[in-house]
């Protein structure tokens, strides 16, 4: 099977070394796309490519959310003044290395991205308060060496369990190996009950990262005061209601709640966060 | 993407035989066995990833090792006068969440394995699967064999507990083989290659299972390596068979009274001679079907 030319370049660019950030819109904790649109609002990212959807996603009709019709999106962004290229999309349902290597065909042939950053989000069954610790799973020892000096988890050991698969993210730092292109995948914890949510602090911990690394010189006083406005309404969900207070300072001190008790919490904090917003 | 050899062995106009998982696993079981017994050796494979999503990441001291695809391996054996090519497939490349192959991907796998026939100059492909079947457990499956050409008609004839479609009672010749099991002997009839499909049969009730059925591998192996003439000691099957009897009676014995009265009648039909009638008439077959469709909420069919 030859590969299709499946992407469309809005505008050329001329970028002598970029970056590439990505992130998943189906991300847990809302972090791959919130972080990507926050990228992009403050450097003032502008679209220059997006892949086709045809082949990737099902086409079969689509589906409503908040009363709109939504539409899978594969849009790449570019910020020019920091040479940076921001990646947001929906997660393809088949073709999967032909999706990944065309995201890595506009990176390197119309970018010369030289390096990758992809978003991701595990779920913990630690509490909100708790600080989050940046993982990072990289494509090789050169690119461990270079985040060496940044505050990141990199001496993860990990195996695919029995009935889970690798994620998007390790199919695509993979299949970058491959091509040579030096890359790391970035994981933060979110816990549990803001899964479905987001968790702005999670998404903070992997943008101090990247403006750290890329030197992004971005102001996040703006995010620490969704962060306050985040932990101000938990607190107040603890304090109307003693069981969801009660679950958190048992998380709070490891331990570990049942599967009801899990799906209480879930339901109080996301009907909490829902309401207040 | 296609073929990476690693070897290229001198074959003298082999035999092919493939197969991919399906239910029961009846043909992959024979075709792995086959392989093991006859310690083919490995010699290609079908680069995976245009087929398959991974199914294993390996991370140590936060550096990604390897990423791991389902296989897609040719293996040989030369024997005197018989070399054998083995191929296996250790999933189907599905399209859109099917259990089955089909579509671009299935018969683009489907060419490249035809692609190495054409390329040894293979003189037969063997492809093997199950035939889901109204037969008891704990009578001896047959083998339901199609062809892909009519000259091949008059040899399977000759094979011991072997029918054709046409043997098989209410079918008159007619069926289908799902997956790239059946695909492949379309393939192979459109680029000129004799095939034969070999499919154990497998109990009605046990089609929707995870289990293995080697009793119904053993029987296409019989076929198979009596056909090809190679002789083969296949107890390693019924050691294989003695590890699921007892977790197929335990599930037996589940099914609701009613249905199990009717299955246990399945003990006594004789397919010696199988164009006769046997002990169950067909109005009667047909009740059991159903009821046992009911209960599994399964269609029957070959894979």
């Amino acid at each position: 099977m030859s590969r299709r030319h499946c992407f469309k370049i809005h505008a050329e660019l001329n970028l002598r070394q970029s970056s590439l950030v990505l992130g998943w819109s189906e991300e847990v904790g809302s972090v791959g796309q919130k972080s990507t649109d926050y990228l992009n609002r403050k450097l003032k990212g502008q679209k220059f490519a997006e892949i086709e959807p045809e082949g990737f996603f099902p086409m079969g009709g689509v589906p409503v959310k908040d009363n709109l019709a939504q539409f899978p999106e594969s849009k790449f962004y570019v910020c020019r003044a920091h040479e940076l290229l921001v990646f947001r999309s929906d997660s393809p349902g088949a073709e999967w290395h032909e999706f990944l290597n065309s995201i890595l065909d506009v990176a390197e042939h119309y970018c010369r991205v030289k390096e990758l950053y992809l978003l991701g989000a595990m779920l913990t069954f630690g509490a909100h308060t708790a600080p989050r610790e940046l993982l990072a799973v990289v494509n090789s020892p050169e690119m461990k060496e270079v985040l060496s000096q940044y505050d990141l988890a990199r001496d993860m050991d990990y195996q695919t369990q029995p009935g889970e698969r690798p994620t998007l993210n390790s199919f695509l730092l993979w299949i970058a190996k491959k091509r040579n292109i030096p890359g790391a995948s970035l994981w933060v914890p979110v816990p549990f009950y803001l899964a479905t949510t987001e968790d702005v602090q999670a998404q903070k911990r992997v943008l101090t990262f990247l403006n750290e690394r890329l030197d992004l010189e971005i102001d996040f006083s703006d995010l620490d005061q969704e962060i306050r406005e985040q932990n101000e309404q938990l607190a107040e969900a603890r304090s109307r209601f003693p069981q969801v207070d009660n679950y958190i300072k048992r998380l709070e001190s490891n331990i570990m709640l049942s599967e009801e008790e899990n799906a209480e919490l879930i339901k109080k904090i996301e009907d909490f966060l829902k309401e207040g917003s | 993407m296609g073929v990476r050899f690693c070897r290229q062995p001198e074959l003298e106009r082999p035999i092919l035989i493939a197969s991919w998982p399906g239910i029961g696993n009846i043909g992959i079981i024979a075709v792995d066995t086959l392989r093991g017994i006859l310690e083919a050796e490995e010699f290609g494979e079908i680069e995976p990833w245009d087929f398959f999503y991974p199914r294993r990441v390996l991370i140590r001291k936060g550096i990604l090792e390897y990423l791991e695809f389902p296989a897609s391996r040719f293996y040989f054996k030369r024997l005197p006068g018989n070399d054998v090519i083995v191929f296996i497939g250790e999933e189907q490349p599905t399209e859109g969440g099917r259990v089955y192959a089909e579509g671009r991907k299935a018969y683009h796998m489907a060419n490249l394995v035809l692609d190495v026939a054409d390329r040894f100059k293979c003189r037969r492909v063997y492809t093997s699967g199950a035939a889901v079947a109204l037969i008891h457990h704990t009578t001896k499956p047959r083998v339901w064999a199609v062809p892909n050409s009519e000259s091949l008609i008059p040899e399977i004839r000759t094979y011991d507990n072997t029918v054709l479609m046409s043997d098989i009672e209410g079918r008159a010749g007619q069926g289908s083989i799902t997956g790239l099991n059946g695909l492949l002997l379309g393939v192979a009839r459109m680029r000129g290659f004799e095939a034969v499909c070999l499919m154990g049969e497998i109990p009605v009730y046990l089609q929707g299972l995870p289990l293995s059925y080697p009793k119904a591998s053993k029987s296409v192996l019989e076929v198979l390596t009596n056909s090809l003439k190679i002789e083969v000691n296949l107890d390693k099957l019924d050691e294989l068979d003695q590890k699921v009897v007892q977790r197929i009676e335990e599930f037996y014995q589940q099914i609701p009274l009613g249905i199990r009265g009717q299955l246990d009648r399945l003990k006594h039909v004789s397919y010696d001679r199988p164009a006769e009638p046997g002990p169950i008439t067909e109005e009667e077959e047909k009740r059991i079907m159903d009821d046992v469709e009911r209960f599994f909420r399964r269609q029957g069919g070959g894979d």
